[in-house]
């Protein structure tokens, strides 16, 4: 069974990234939430998803550090990172490299971008 | 809205709750969903008692047990109707949420847009996804006659061909009365005129610039369809877009349009020095726009084409005017001279940063096709496409246009002469255009 986490601070766009994967469901897809960097890195060692939305931005624990410490110093190389970052601000792309993230999208996102993401990176 | 059990209990929190409880019960309880596939608990042949889970009298499974599975039945029908609720919920935030990234993306769209056809019809495109009608338009009071001329429609909406006074029809009403409306029954508003296409559903928005009123969109349809206060908001939310990009676009041509004029101006005031020559940057203007529209330039293109052709000869400012006007043979010194002014035009353009794809053209109309030209003896492709257009021009004007020590050649003998040097100081692509355009009458003389 295939597993994707969602994290972000903000509950409406973990509500919306929910509802928007949801059809994905019907697949065998597990969601996970989480709401800030900390709990993400927990569940990501511990349920080991295919996939992961991270928001960049977060309180605490941030989306790059996140990323970093995932792919370079826990060494999970098979996790797909999609960055989330918020449309207008200046986003550092080289950053989001460096850090090994797979990909990045912009908030507000395209809904049918992200379900169309998410069954390329997990086959379906 | 449907709701499984299995689904339901597929949230670990849940099942652990629902296991506890069982757990608790202290007796044997089965969970099932409604084709009665084990969900929780353990299988338990003949059952004492079966309680339905319901959400909206729809059994969704079973609890069957002891009296005790009475509650956990009532628990989980509880627990379905939150799913239900919460699920509707962010469906439609997600619904609002996708007409948000829409209505985002055509923003960037039209406001990136500078010409104002392609913002009215991107608007009525992008508006017709959202809203569905078998037609839309826009139209726009011209500033002159008062009047409301569509500037970009299709279906149903192009109708009439013409452009309507303002209070005209249910557009030129809602033109004056500046609020969007809707009619579902357009055919029996007073308002109606009949056109070629009967229309039953319209929805129209005024097109607004702060308060006034510059233009109306409008989207109908031939079926009758009902048209909601959703799709009004929406269409009013793309006219406020709209509308400024529309303002835009026209400052814009206006802007371009002065561009255009100061340039003409400030070549017709050099081309006054010799009164021999008056027209002729006019004349290699069009021949070379001609050429350019046969050899099917882009728009930009053309806009460098033009520009460079107005100001081909604009160094010759810095010729002195005992050489530039000198009738007769010009000596050695006096010819190098002369051969100076397409890079004093060079010199002049280079401080105006937009005029940087101009440069070419004016710097190398002097060059050969077969590198016998100047200033850099420049040879075949090296040569800008707009100097190689504009050499055929203005040699094509020199010849025919009359000079005090010479009258021009006849046209016959400048075709020849173009026929002859085609190859060779012409590029011949460019003659051959030439030829086409004059034959297909898009050369005036």
């Amino acid at each position: 069974m295939s597993k994707i986490l969602i994290v972000d601070d903000e509950p409406h766009i973990r509500l919306l990234l929910e509802q928007t994967l949801e059809e994905l469901e019907d697949n065998g897809v597990e969601l996970l939430t989480a709401d800030n960097g900390e709990a993400a890195l927990g569940i990501i060692r511990s349920e080991k998803p295919e996939l992961v939305f991270l928001d960049v931005m977060m309180p605490r624990m941030n989306g790059f550090d996140v990323c970093h410490k995932v792919k370079n110093e826990l060494g999970i190389t098979n996790v797909y990172i999609v960055l989330l970052t918020a449309k207008g601000q200046e986003f550092d792309k080289q950053k989001g490299k460096e850090v090994g993230a797979d990909i990045y999208m912009t908030k507000p996102f395209n809904p049918d971008e992200v379900v169309e993401k998410a069954k390329e990176v997990l086959g379906l | 809205m449907q709701v499984q059990l299995r689904k339901l209990l597929s949230k670990k929190e849940l099942l652990a709750v629902i296991n506890e409880v069982i757990g608790a019960a202290g007796a044997p309880i089965c969970v099932m969903d409604h084709d009665e596939r084990l969900l929780a608990g353990v299988e338990i042949n003949n059952p004492s008692h079966k309680y339905p889970v319901e959400h909206e009298t729809k059994i969704i499974g079973w609890v069957s047990g002891d009296c005790k599975a009475s509650a956990i039945a009532s628990l989980l029908s509880y627990q379905a109707g939150v799913e239900v609720q919460k699920k509707t919920l962010a469906r439609e935030t997600l619904e609002k949420y996708k007409e948000i990234t829409l209505l985002y993306s055509i923003a960037e769209k039209i406001t990136s847009c500078l010409n104002l056809k392609e913002v009215a019809k991107l608007v009525i495109d992008e508006a017709n996804k959202f809203i569905g009608a078998t037609g839309a338009s826009v139209m726009l009071l011209e500033k002159e006659g008062g009047k409301l001329e569509i500037i970009a429609a299709f279906g149903s909406d192009s109708h009439p061909e013409r452009e309507i006074n303002p209070g005209e029809g249910i557009r030129g009403d809602i033109f004056l009365t500046g609020r969007a409306e809707i009619v579902n029954d357009a055919s029996s508003d007073p308002r109606y005129v009949e056109g070629t296409d009967k229309i039953a559903s319209v929805i129209c928005a005024p097109l607004k610039i702060k308060d006034s009123v510059i233009g109306v969109i409008s989207l109908s349809s031939t079926v009758p369809v009902t048209y909601t206060a959703e799709h009004l908001k929406l269409l009013s939310t793309l006219a406020s877009q709209a509308a400024a990009a529309i303002e835009n676009a026209r400052l814009y041509d206006e802007l371009r349009e002065t561009f255009f004029t100061t340039v003409h101006t400030l070549a017709e005031t050099i081309e006054k020095r010799d009164p021999y020559t008056a027209g002729h940057t006019r004349r290699v203007m069009e021949y070379s726009l001609a050429i350019g529209e046969h050899l099917g330039l882009s728009e930009t293109e053309m806009t460098t084409l033009k520009l460079a052709a107005i100001l081909h000869d604009i160094g010759k400012i810095g010729v002195r005017d005992s050489v530039l006007l000198k009738e007769g043979k010009l000596s050695d010194e006096e010819f190098n001279a002369i051969k100076m002014h397409p890079v004093y035009g060079e010199d002049i353009l280079k401080h105006i940063q937009q005029m940087a794809k101009v440069i070419p053209g004016v710097k190398q109309h002097h060059e050969k096709y077969d590198g016998r030209g100047y200033p850099d003896r420049l040879k075949g492709l090296e040569i800008d496409i707009t100097a190689r257009i504009i050499a055929v021009a203005d040699s094509f004007d020199a010849m025919t246009s009359d000079r005090p020590y010479r009258k021009g050649l006849s046209l016959d003998i400048a075709f020849e002469e173009l026929k002859k040097h085609s190859g060779g100081q012409f590029d011949s692509d460019m003659v051959n255009a030439f030829f086409m355009a004059y034959e297909k009458g898009k050369i005036v003389l």
